[in-house]
């Protein structure tokens, strides 16, 4: 079962070129979802296009099974948002705040203390939200889309303005929410090493087109696929041929012979060829890409 | 209608301490203060006052002077504009246009709020009137203050069409301040159609300026010679009021970005 589900949707502000182009998008239920791309890759855009902050032109749009165009509030009365940066009235504490979203969706007056508790704000008292840190109102902001206690939280680059101890901390109280709450979240992101340890299923886009989509196992797969070894031999040229009779793609890159992934069996076999062949083995290594360089390529490419 | 009242309490709350909110009390209260502290200051030309039989009325139109020309309309482009540009201004259009609520819900409980701060201002207003009289005479014993009867009717009436003829006001700032995000525009606009319509007082089609029904009535009430004849302008305010209002809405519910 998905919770959002967004089919062939494009989107084009006036008569500029396409922000979005066709894009597909399933975030699972109960998943974390990241949703990864560059700055300007069109992730704001499709999360407003989610949202119904902007008019769809072209495409469907289905969350929990139903179409946003004609379930609207209801759909609305589910999910919790936070939108680039966060939405506050800095003339009033961060109670106040609550209280003000609190009467729209008449939720219990007592989970204003328990969501500020949550998000570690509950000592703020009669400070203004307007003298918060950016730290503080990202965290109000969570608090005002948790008010209601949604099914689904939608985050734009939640973590943007915290220090590291504060995206631990928002890292830690997405995962008890997501685990012990069931709630679906998909967040944004352009930078993959901040949330690869927090999700579950990734979706990654550049330049208004979906490049990868599918679950953080998945992505790990490609990992490993893509990762590579290195001989250190005392004649690569020789080595290398050898390799190459075996049908083993590889070549010499700063004086050492790179070849593509092999399994353990196929890598003691050739250092026996190598060894049998009276050449030197000095090392063999195997270099696994970091998430970070296979969603570089991705989006590079 | 429960989810109208709901988003109604909401952004009655937003407006708390903000600049809007003050300014209905300053607004209400400033005129009556300034002649509470003529009565204070100068109590024989306070008591001489209360001697005559019209002092209430006296009271109203100089009270009403100052309010009706300028700082009535004045006052109502910056009120709205101020409530309606706390959304952009706290970047919470966003955040309020997902909230599980009509657009139609948003639209009406916001421009409410207007309305019924607006009626507060009234309110207080005539409260302030009534103040300005009874605290002098408090203090310098003038007896004569209890013989004179305070006109209900009078004030319920004057009040009542002073309102309807700024609702005009209120609809078009209303239209202004949701479309722009720059507060100067709703504000530089405002000031500059109040600036025109008190200058195209005296053209023959002056009461066609949707600004002008306030000082009009005024003068209507001084029996001064300014201001159309046998045409109706409360009907014109009524009218603007309904089509600003309308095409408000539409232009509002139909924004290709809701934040």
């Amino acid at each position: 079962m998905t919770s959002i589900q967004v089919r062939d949707v494009s989107y084009q502000f006036s008569n500029q070129e396409y922000v979005l182009n066709n894009i597909n998008l399933n975030v699972p239920e109960g998943s974390i979802y990241g949703f990864l791309g560059p700055n300007g890759a069109g992730k704001t855009t499709t999360l407003r296009l989610i949202l119904g902050l902007i008019k769809k032109q072209k495409g469907e749009i289905e969350i929990f099974g139903k179409a946003f165009d004609k379930h609207r509030i209801e759909i609305l009365s589910k999910i919790g948002s936070l939108i680039e940066s966060p939405s506050l009235y800095g003339h009033l504490t961060a109670v106040e705040n609550l209280k003000v979203w609190q009467k729209v969706y008449q939720s219990p007056e007592n989970r204003i203390a328990e969501v500020l508790q949550m998000v570690g704000l509950a000592h703020t008292g009669r400070k203004k939200a307007g003298q918060f840190s950016l730290g503080m109102k990202q965290r109000l902001g969570i608090a005002v889309a948790l008010l209601h206690n949604p099914s689904l939280l939608i985050l734009d680059e939640p973590t943007n303005g915290l220090d590291p101890s504060g995206i631990v901390e928002m890292r830690e109280l997405l995962k008890t929410l997501n685990q012990q709450h069931g709630i679906t979240i998909i967040i944004s992101s352009h930078l993959l090493g901040e949330i690869e340890k927090l999700v579950t299923d990734v979706g990654i886009i550049n330049k208004g087109r979906m490049l990868f989509e599918s679950s953080l196992t998945e992505l790990m797969k490609r990992q490993h696929a893509a990762s590579t070894i290195y001989f250190d031999t005392n004649n690569n040229a020789q080595a290398l041929q050898l390799m190459h009779q075996q049908k083993i793609e590889a070549q010499i890159e700063k004086e050492r012979i790179v070849a593509a992934q092999l399994s353990k069996q196929a890598i003691a076999q050739i250092n026996q060829t190598l060894v049998a062949n009276s050449i030197e083995v000095y090392g063999i290594r195997a270099i696994e890409n970091d998430l970070e360089s296979i969603f570089m390529n991705l989006t590079n490419n | 209608m429960q989810s109208f009242i709901h988003s109604f309490q909401s952004e009655w709350l937003k407006k708390k301490g903000t600049l809007a909110f003050w300014l209905v009390f300053i607004g209400g209260f400033f005129i009556p203060l300034i002649f509470m502290a003529r009565g204070i200051f100068y109590p024989k030309d306070f008591l001489g006052e209360l001697k005559s039989p019209m002092f209430w009325d006296v009271l109203m139109n100089r009270s009403w002077q100052f309010m009706a020309l300028l700082l009535l309309p004045l006052g109502v482009v910056m009120a709205t504009s101020l409530v309606t540009q706390l959304e952009f201004k706290n970047n919470t259009w966003k955040q309020l246009n997902t909230t599980p609520q009509s657009l139609s819900v948003i639209f009406f409980s916001k421009f409410a709020v207007i309305i019924v701060m607006l009626l507060q201002f009234f309110v207080l207003f005539n409260v302030g009137i009534y103040l300005s009289a009874l605290i002098p005479a408090l203090i310098h014993g003038g007896a004569d203050f209890y013989q004179r009867t305070l006109p209900f009717a009078f004030m319920f009436k004057t009040t009542s069409l002073f309102f309807l003829d700024c609702l005009p006001i209120v609809a078009l700032q209303y239209l202004i301040s949701l479309q722009f995000k720059n507060f100067l525009v709703p504000l530089g606009l405002g000031i500059g159609l109040l600036l025109a319509s008190l200058i195209a007082m005296n053209w023959q089609y002056g009461y066609t300026m949707p600004y002008s029904y306030c000082p009009y009535y005024f003068f209507s009430l001084r029996q001064t010679k300014i201001g159309p004849n046998q045409v109706n302008f409360h009907y014109w305010a009524l009218g603007y009021f309904v089509g600003f209002t309308l095409l408000s809405y539409l232009l509002f519910i139909n924004k290709k970005e809701k934040g």
